[in-house]
């Protein structure tokens, strides 16, 4: 036997042993059921030796078996872009890693097995929790700012001054964008080419303004007549027209100002308006957290004038636990502690303003604002709000793991349920048995006992991929899986090539020997050319691809690889073999 | 066993009709991008939320559409999928918050469907920028593998042959884009992903002839190069229908069993992979007769340039 034949012999041997090898904790971890699974999970692991032990080996053979995608195994995969409006390059990398830390901080506690949470690009993080169950908590505990402050509210005073602030400065900003508009006219009609442009700039205006909802009129709760005086009214309080005021409702809510629940979007739509600037830069607006049943039967929010500044954060939070809430029974409340300078600032506030009432705000809502009776020296508060215990439980887990720096909102996500996962798994391996099968019984009809050669190489091939991805730590995907698949049909191929190659050579009368020879050396030529096109898709696919996609192109590229390896070395060893002493006769081919 | 031996198929004489039928198709696939306005991009590239949901027992559509509409939901669209699913895609909005639209949607069929036990199977957000990214990305790769994919041919064969195998690629994919307009499928990640397989399985079709055209040119420098290359294509026709054949086998599995959501990821391929066996036979090696006898008129003896 010549040498390069024993070289070639051994390391188609070598590959397929590693192969196996590689391949050996996948079949253990496969092998496991989902009890034992759930068993080794369960917390009386940690107690339990033979349990523990069960739970290393689980461990152990699941590291080093092919990954599933989240498609596959079910999970969320998210994308965040952090909001780094108005900072400096560096606030804004400071940003990034802060809310990375935060957010992985969040969860750790809320308690996902293997989660991935990178930095991606500047502005951006990904997360990814595998086996995840409940989404819906996951994304409400991932993209809450979760900002704790507690804000003095502004005395009676100060909400009747900056209400007829507010309502002069709309309606002389509903005038002058009627004025806008009808000089527009004039301009337009005039027709002098200067005069387009004020008119553009003039018509922009009255858009702009036409934009705020000035023009319908809901039907007020308690406040003004009827008739051509509400209308009046309406017009000269474009503001307070929707709210209602009363000084004395300070006792019971905190502050003196409601807004019914459906003219809610247009307070929020007039506070976030340019003219709401004429409030002073030391006071907000922030609306209640939940609606208020009336004696009338309306609901309503509380909207309360603020301290722009907050007297006291959630920075300062020390612990943060859950407890029936005694008032309201079924609900849950969150007690929260300050740490020391947290609650030395907590004292000096709640000292000096007895009898001025006090809002725990959370992202801009105001859950309570009750009032300050006497010096709170041990920094200790309760937010109630109707929380169910899961709901209590996370807010006290946010407040703990700390309030984001900057907003974040969720750019793109791809959620999988875990029956979703299994059923595609089933659907995919499914197509790629009878797949295989199908191919694999073809090829044995069409060239007999060379065909036999050629599956041998197809299932040695699906066999190196596997490994290949087992042993890198590969991603499987279900368009991986399609990825395999037609690296199946596609690995034919060079089978094909082959051995219609060796065929036209017998029928030129070669021998066995010989033709097979002039087959391989005419056919590997082709197959190389035509494989790299292939390849090239299959890179640039790498390249591009997120999620499942690169999984597709991650199984295609390496099983192109493969397929060459299996096709040209693999199976040209056998043939050589089997026919290197035949000078005469025929091939089952 | 063999199908196709020493087949004679004057592939050459029919290359004006398969030119008029090519141009057909795809006419026919640009008229429907056109009337629909281009290619209905899936939410991959607009940006927009698609949640997949298990009713058991399953409403009519209807009913979920109802239930959608009365909760605010105006422009999602409902949809049948698989056995037990509905599919609902609700386009982008750019109000705030809209990224948490999923809840808010499964909270109210939750409501209004009482009746039912509702799962939320798989929910796929994009916002709209990074639609924006993935649709620059997609088209980028699909030109990048072009391109390299002509600089390759050409230092392997000559350019010649790569432009010829571009246009039938290029022919592949509009046809192939043609029938998912027609068909009013989306265009998603995965379908670009299959469109770039598609690109390469029928460049591997294509390369296959190219390569026994250039062997029998050496081979057989007597014959016309309209005979050259009919042989080369009645040679490799046995290889060309078996290999296409084996690959639609799987793929066709894949279409049936892969499960609803590949599916058309699935077709894409299954249809690819045929319309890519047939140019590679019908297009692309006539673009090269066509292409030649130009210049052999010039010439007026064709120099085998390999």
């Amino acid at each position: 036997m010549k040498r390069s034949m024993q070289i070639r012999i051994g390391l188609v041997a070598v590959v397929l042993l590693l192969s196996i090898w590689a391949l050996i904790p996948t079949f253990q971890a496969a092998s496991i059921s989902s009890q034992d699974r759930a068993l080794a999970r369960s917390d009386s692991a940690l107690f339990d030796p033979q349990l523990r032990a069960l739970r290393e080996k689980i461990d152990r053979v699941d590291a080093r078996a092919i990954r599933r995608g989240l498609d596959l195994q079910g999970g969320m995969y998210m994308v965040l872009e952090v909001d780094q409006k108005g900072m400096s390059p560096e606030q804004a990398r400071d940003a990034l890693q802060r809310v990375r830390e935060i957010i992985t901080n969040r969860i750790d506690q809320f308690g996902v097995s293997e989660p991935v949470i990178q930095t991606q690009g500047t502005s951006r993080i990904v997360v990814q929790l595998p086996g995840l169950q409940d989404a819906e908590r996951a994304r409400n505990l991932i993209g809450r700012t979760a900002q704790l402050e507690f804000l003095l509210v502004r005395p009676s005073e100060d909400y009747e001054s900056v209400l007829n602030k507010l309502d002069t400065a709309f309606k002389q900003a509903a005038e002058a964008g009627k004025a806008a508009a009808d000089s527009a006219g004039d301009a337009a009609a005039g027709g002098a080419e200067s005069a387009q442009a004020a008119a553009d700039t003039a018509a922009g205006a009255a858009a702009d303004t036409a934009a705020s909802p000035f023009g319908e009129l809901p039907p007020l709760p308690q406040s003004a007549a009827e008739g051509e005086e509400e209308d009046s009214f309406v017009r000269d309080h474009p503001f307070t027209s929707y709210c209602y005021y009363d000084p004395q409702l300070m006792h019971t809510y905190g502050t003196p100002l409601l807004v019914e629940e459906e003219n809610v979007p247009k307070i929020e739509a007039l506070l976030r308006d340019p003219e709401a600037k004429v409030i002073p830069r030391n006071m907000q607006f922030q609306m209640g957290s939940e609606a208020i049943g009336l004696r009338s039967g309306l609901t309503a929010r509380p909207l309360y004038l603020l301290n722009a500044q907050p007297s006291v954060t959630g920075e300062q939070l020390s612990a943060a636990r859950i407890s029936p809430d005694n008032d309201r029974p079924g609900s849950w409340e969150v007690n929260f502690r300050l740490d020391r300078k947290g609650a030395r600032q907590f004292s000096k506030v709640s000292g000096e303003n007895i009898g001025r009432y006090l809002a725990i705000s959370l992202d801009s809502k105001v859950d309570c604002a009750p009032v300050l009776r006497t010096k709170i020296p041990n920094g200790q508060g309760t937010i109630t709000g109707n929380y169910t215990n899961q709901e209590a439980s996370d807010l006290a887990l946010l407040l703990r793991a700390g309030a984001l720096p900057t907003d974040v909102h969720i750019e793109m996500e791809r959620t999988v349920g875990p029956s979703l996962g299994r059923d595609s798994i089933r659907a995919g391996v499914s197509a790629a048995l009878y797949g295989a099968l199908l191919v694999v019984l073809f090829i044995i009809i069409y060239y007999r006992a060379t065909g036999l050669i050629a599956v041998a190489a197809l299932l040695s091939n699906i066999l190196i991929l596997l490994a290949v991805l087992a042993q890198f730590g590969l991603v499987l995907t279900l368009p991986g899986i399609g990825g395999i698949i037609l690296t199946v049909g596609m690995a034919v191929d060079a089978n094909v090539l082959i051995n219609e190659r060796i065929r036209e050579e017998l029928r030129k009368n070669k021998t066995v020997r010989a033709a097979v020879e002039a087959g391989y050396s005419n056919a590997t030529r082709t197959i190389v050319d035509a494989n790299v096109t292939t390849l090239i898709a299959g890179v640039i696919l790498l390249w591009f691809g997120t999620g499942p996609i690169k999984g597709f192109a991650v199984t295609l590229s390496i099983g192109i690889l493969t397929s060459m390896f299996t096709a040209l070395v693999m199976t040209r060893v056998i043939m050589e073999l089997l026919t290197r002493n035949r000078t005469t006769g025929g091939l089952s081919i | 066993m063999q199908f196709f031996r020493d087949t004679k198929v004057n592939f050459v004489g029919v290359m004006r009709p398969a030119f008029i039928f090519s141009m057909l198709l795809i006419l026919i696939g640009v008229v429907s991008l056109i009337a629909h306005g281009g290619p209905h991009l899936s939410i991959d590239f607009t940006g927009g939320t698609i949640m997949q949901l298990r009713f058991t027992p399953r409403p009519t559509t209807g009913e979920v559409r109802d239930a959608l509409e009365a909760s605010g939901f105006n422009t999602a669209q409902v949809q049948a999928f698989g056995e037990k699913d509905f599919l609902i895609t609700l386009p982008v909005i750019q109000e705030e918050g809209s990224e948490y639209a999923a809840d808010a949607m499964s909270t109210a069929l939750r409501e209004h469907l009482s009746a039912t036990n509702i799962e939320v199977e798989r929910v796929e957000t994009v916002g709209p920028k990074i639609g924006n990214e993935l649709r620059t990305a997609a088209v980028n790769s699909i030109v990048a593998a072009l391109v390299l994919i002509v600089l390759y041919i050409t230092v392997r064969f000559v350019f010649r042959y790569g432009v010829a195998a571009i246009l039938a690629l290029v022919h592949d994919v509009t046809i192939t884009l043609g029938v998912f307009s027609l068909l009013n499928l989306e265009i998603s990640l995965q379908v670009i992903a299959a469109f770039l397989t598609i690109i390469g399985y029928s460049l591997n079709d294509t390369i296959v002839v190219f390569d026994r055209i250039r062997e029998n040119m050496r081979l057989r420098r007597r014959e016309s190069y309209r005979d050259v290359i009919n042989r080369s294509i009645n040679e490799t026709l046995s290889r060309t229908v078996l290999t296409s054949g084996t690959t639609v086998f799987v793929t066709a599995c894949l279409f049936f069993l892969g499960g609803p959501v590949i599916h058309d990821f699935a077709f894409a391929l299954t249809f690819g992979v045929v319309i890519g066996t047939y140019s590679s036979i019908f297009i692309a090696s006539p673009i090269l007769v066509w292409w030649t006898e130009h210049r052999i008129m010039d010439r007026k003896r064709a120099q085998p340039s390999m």
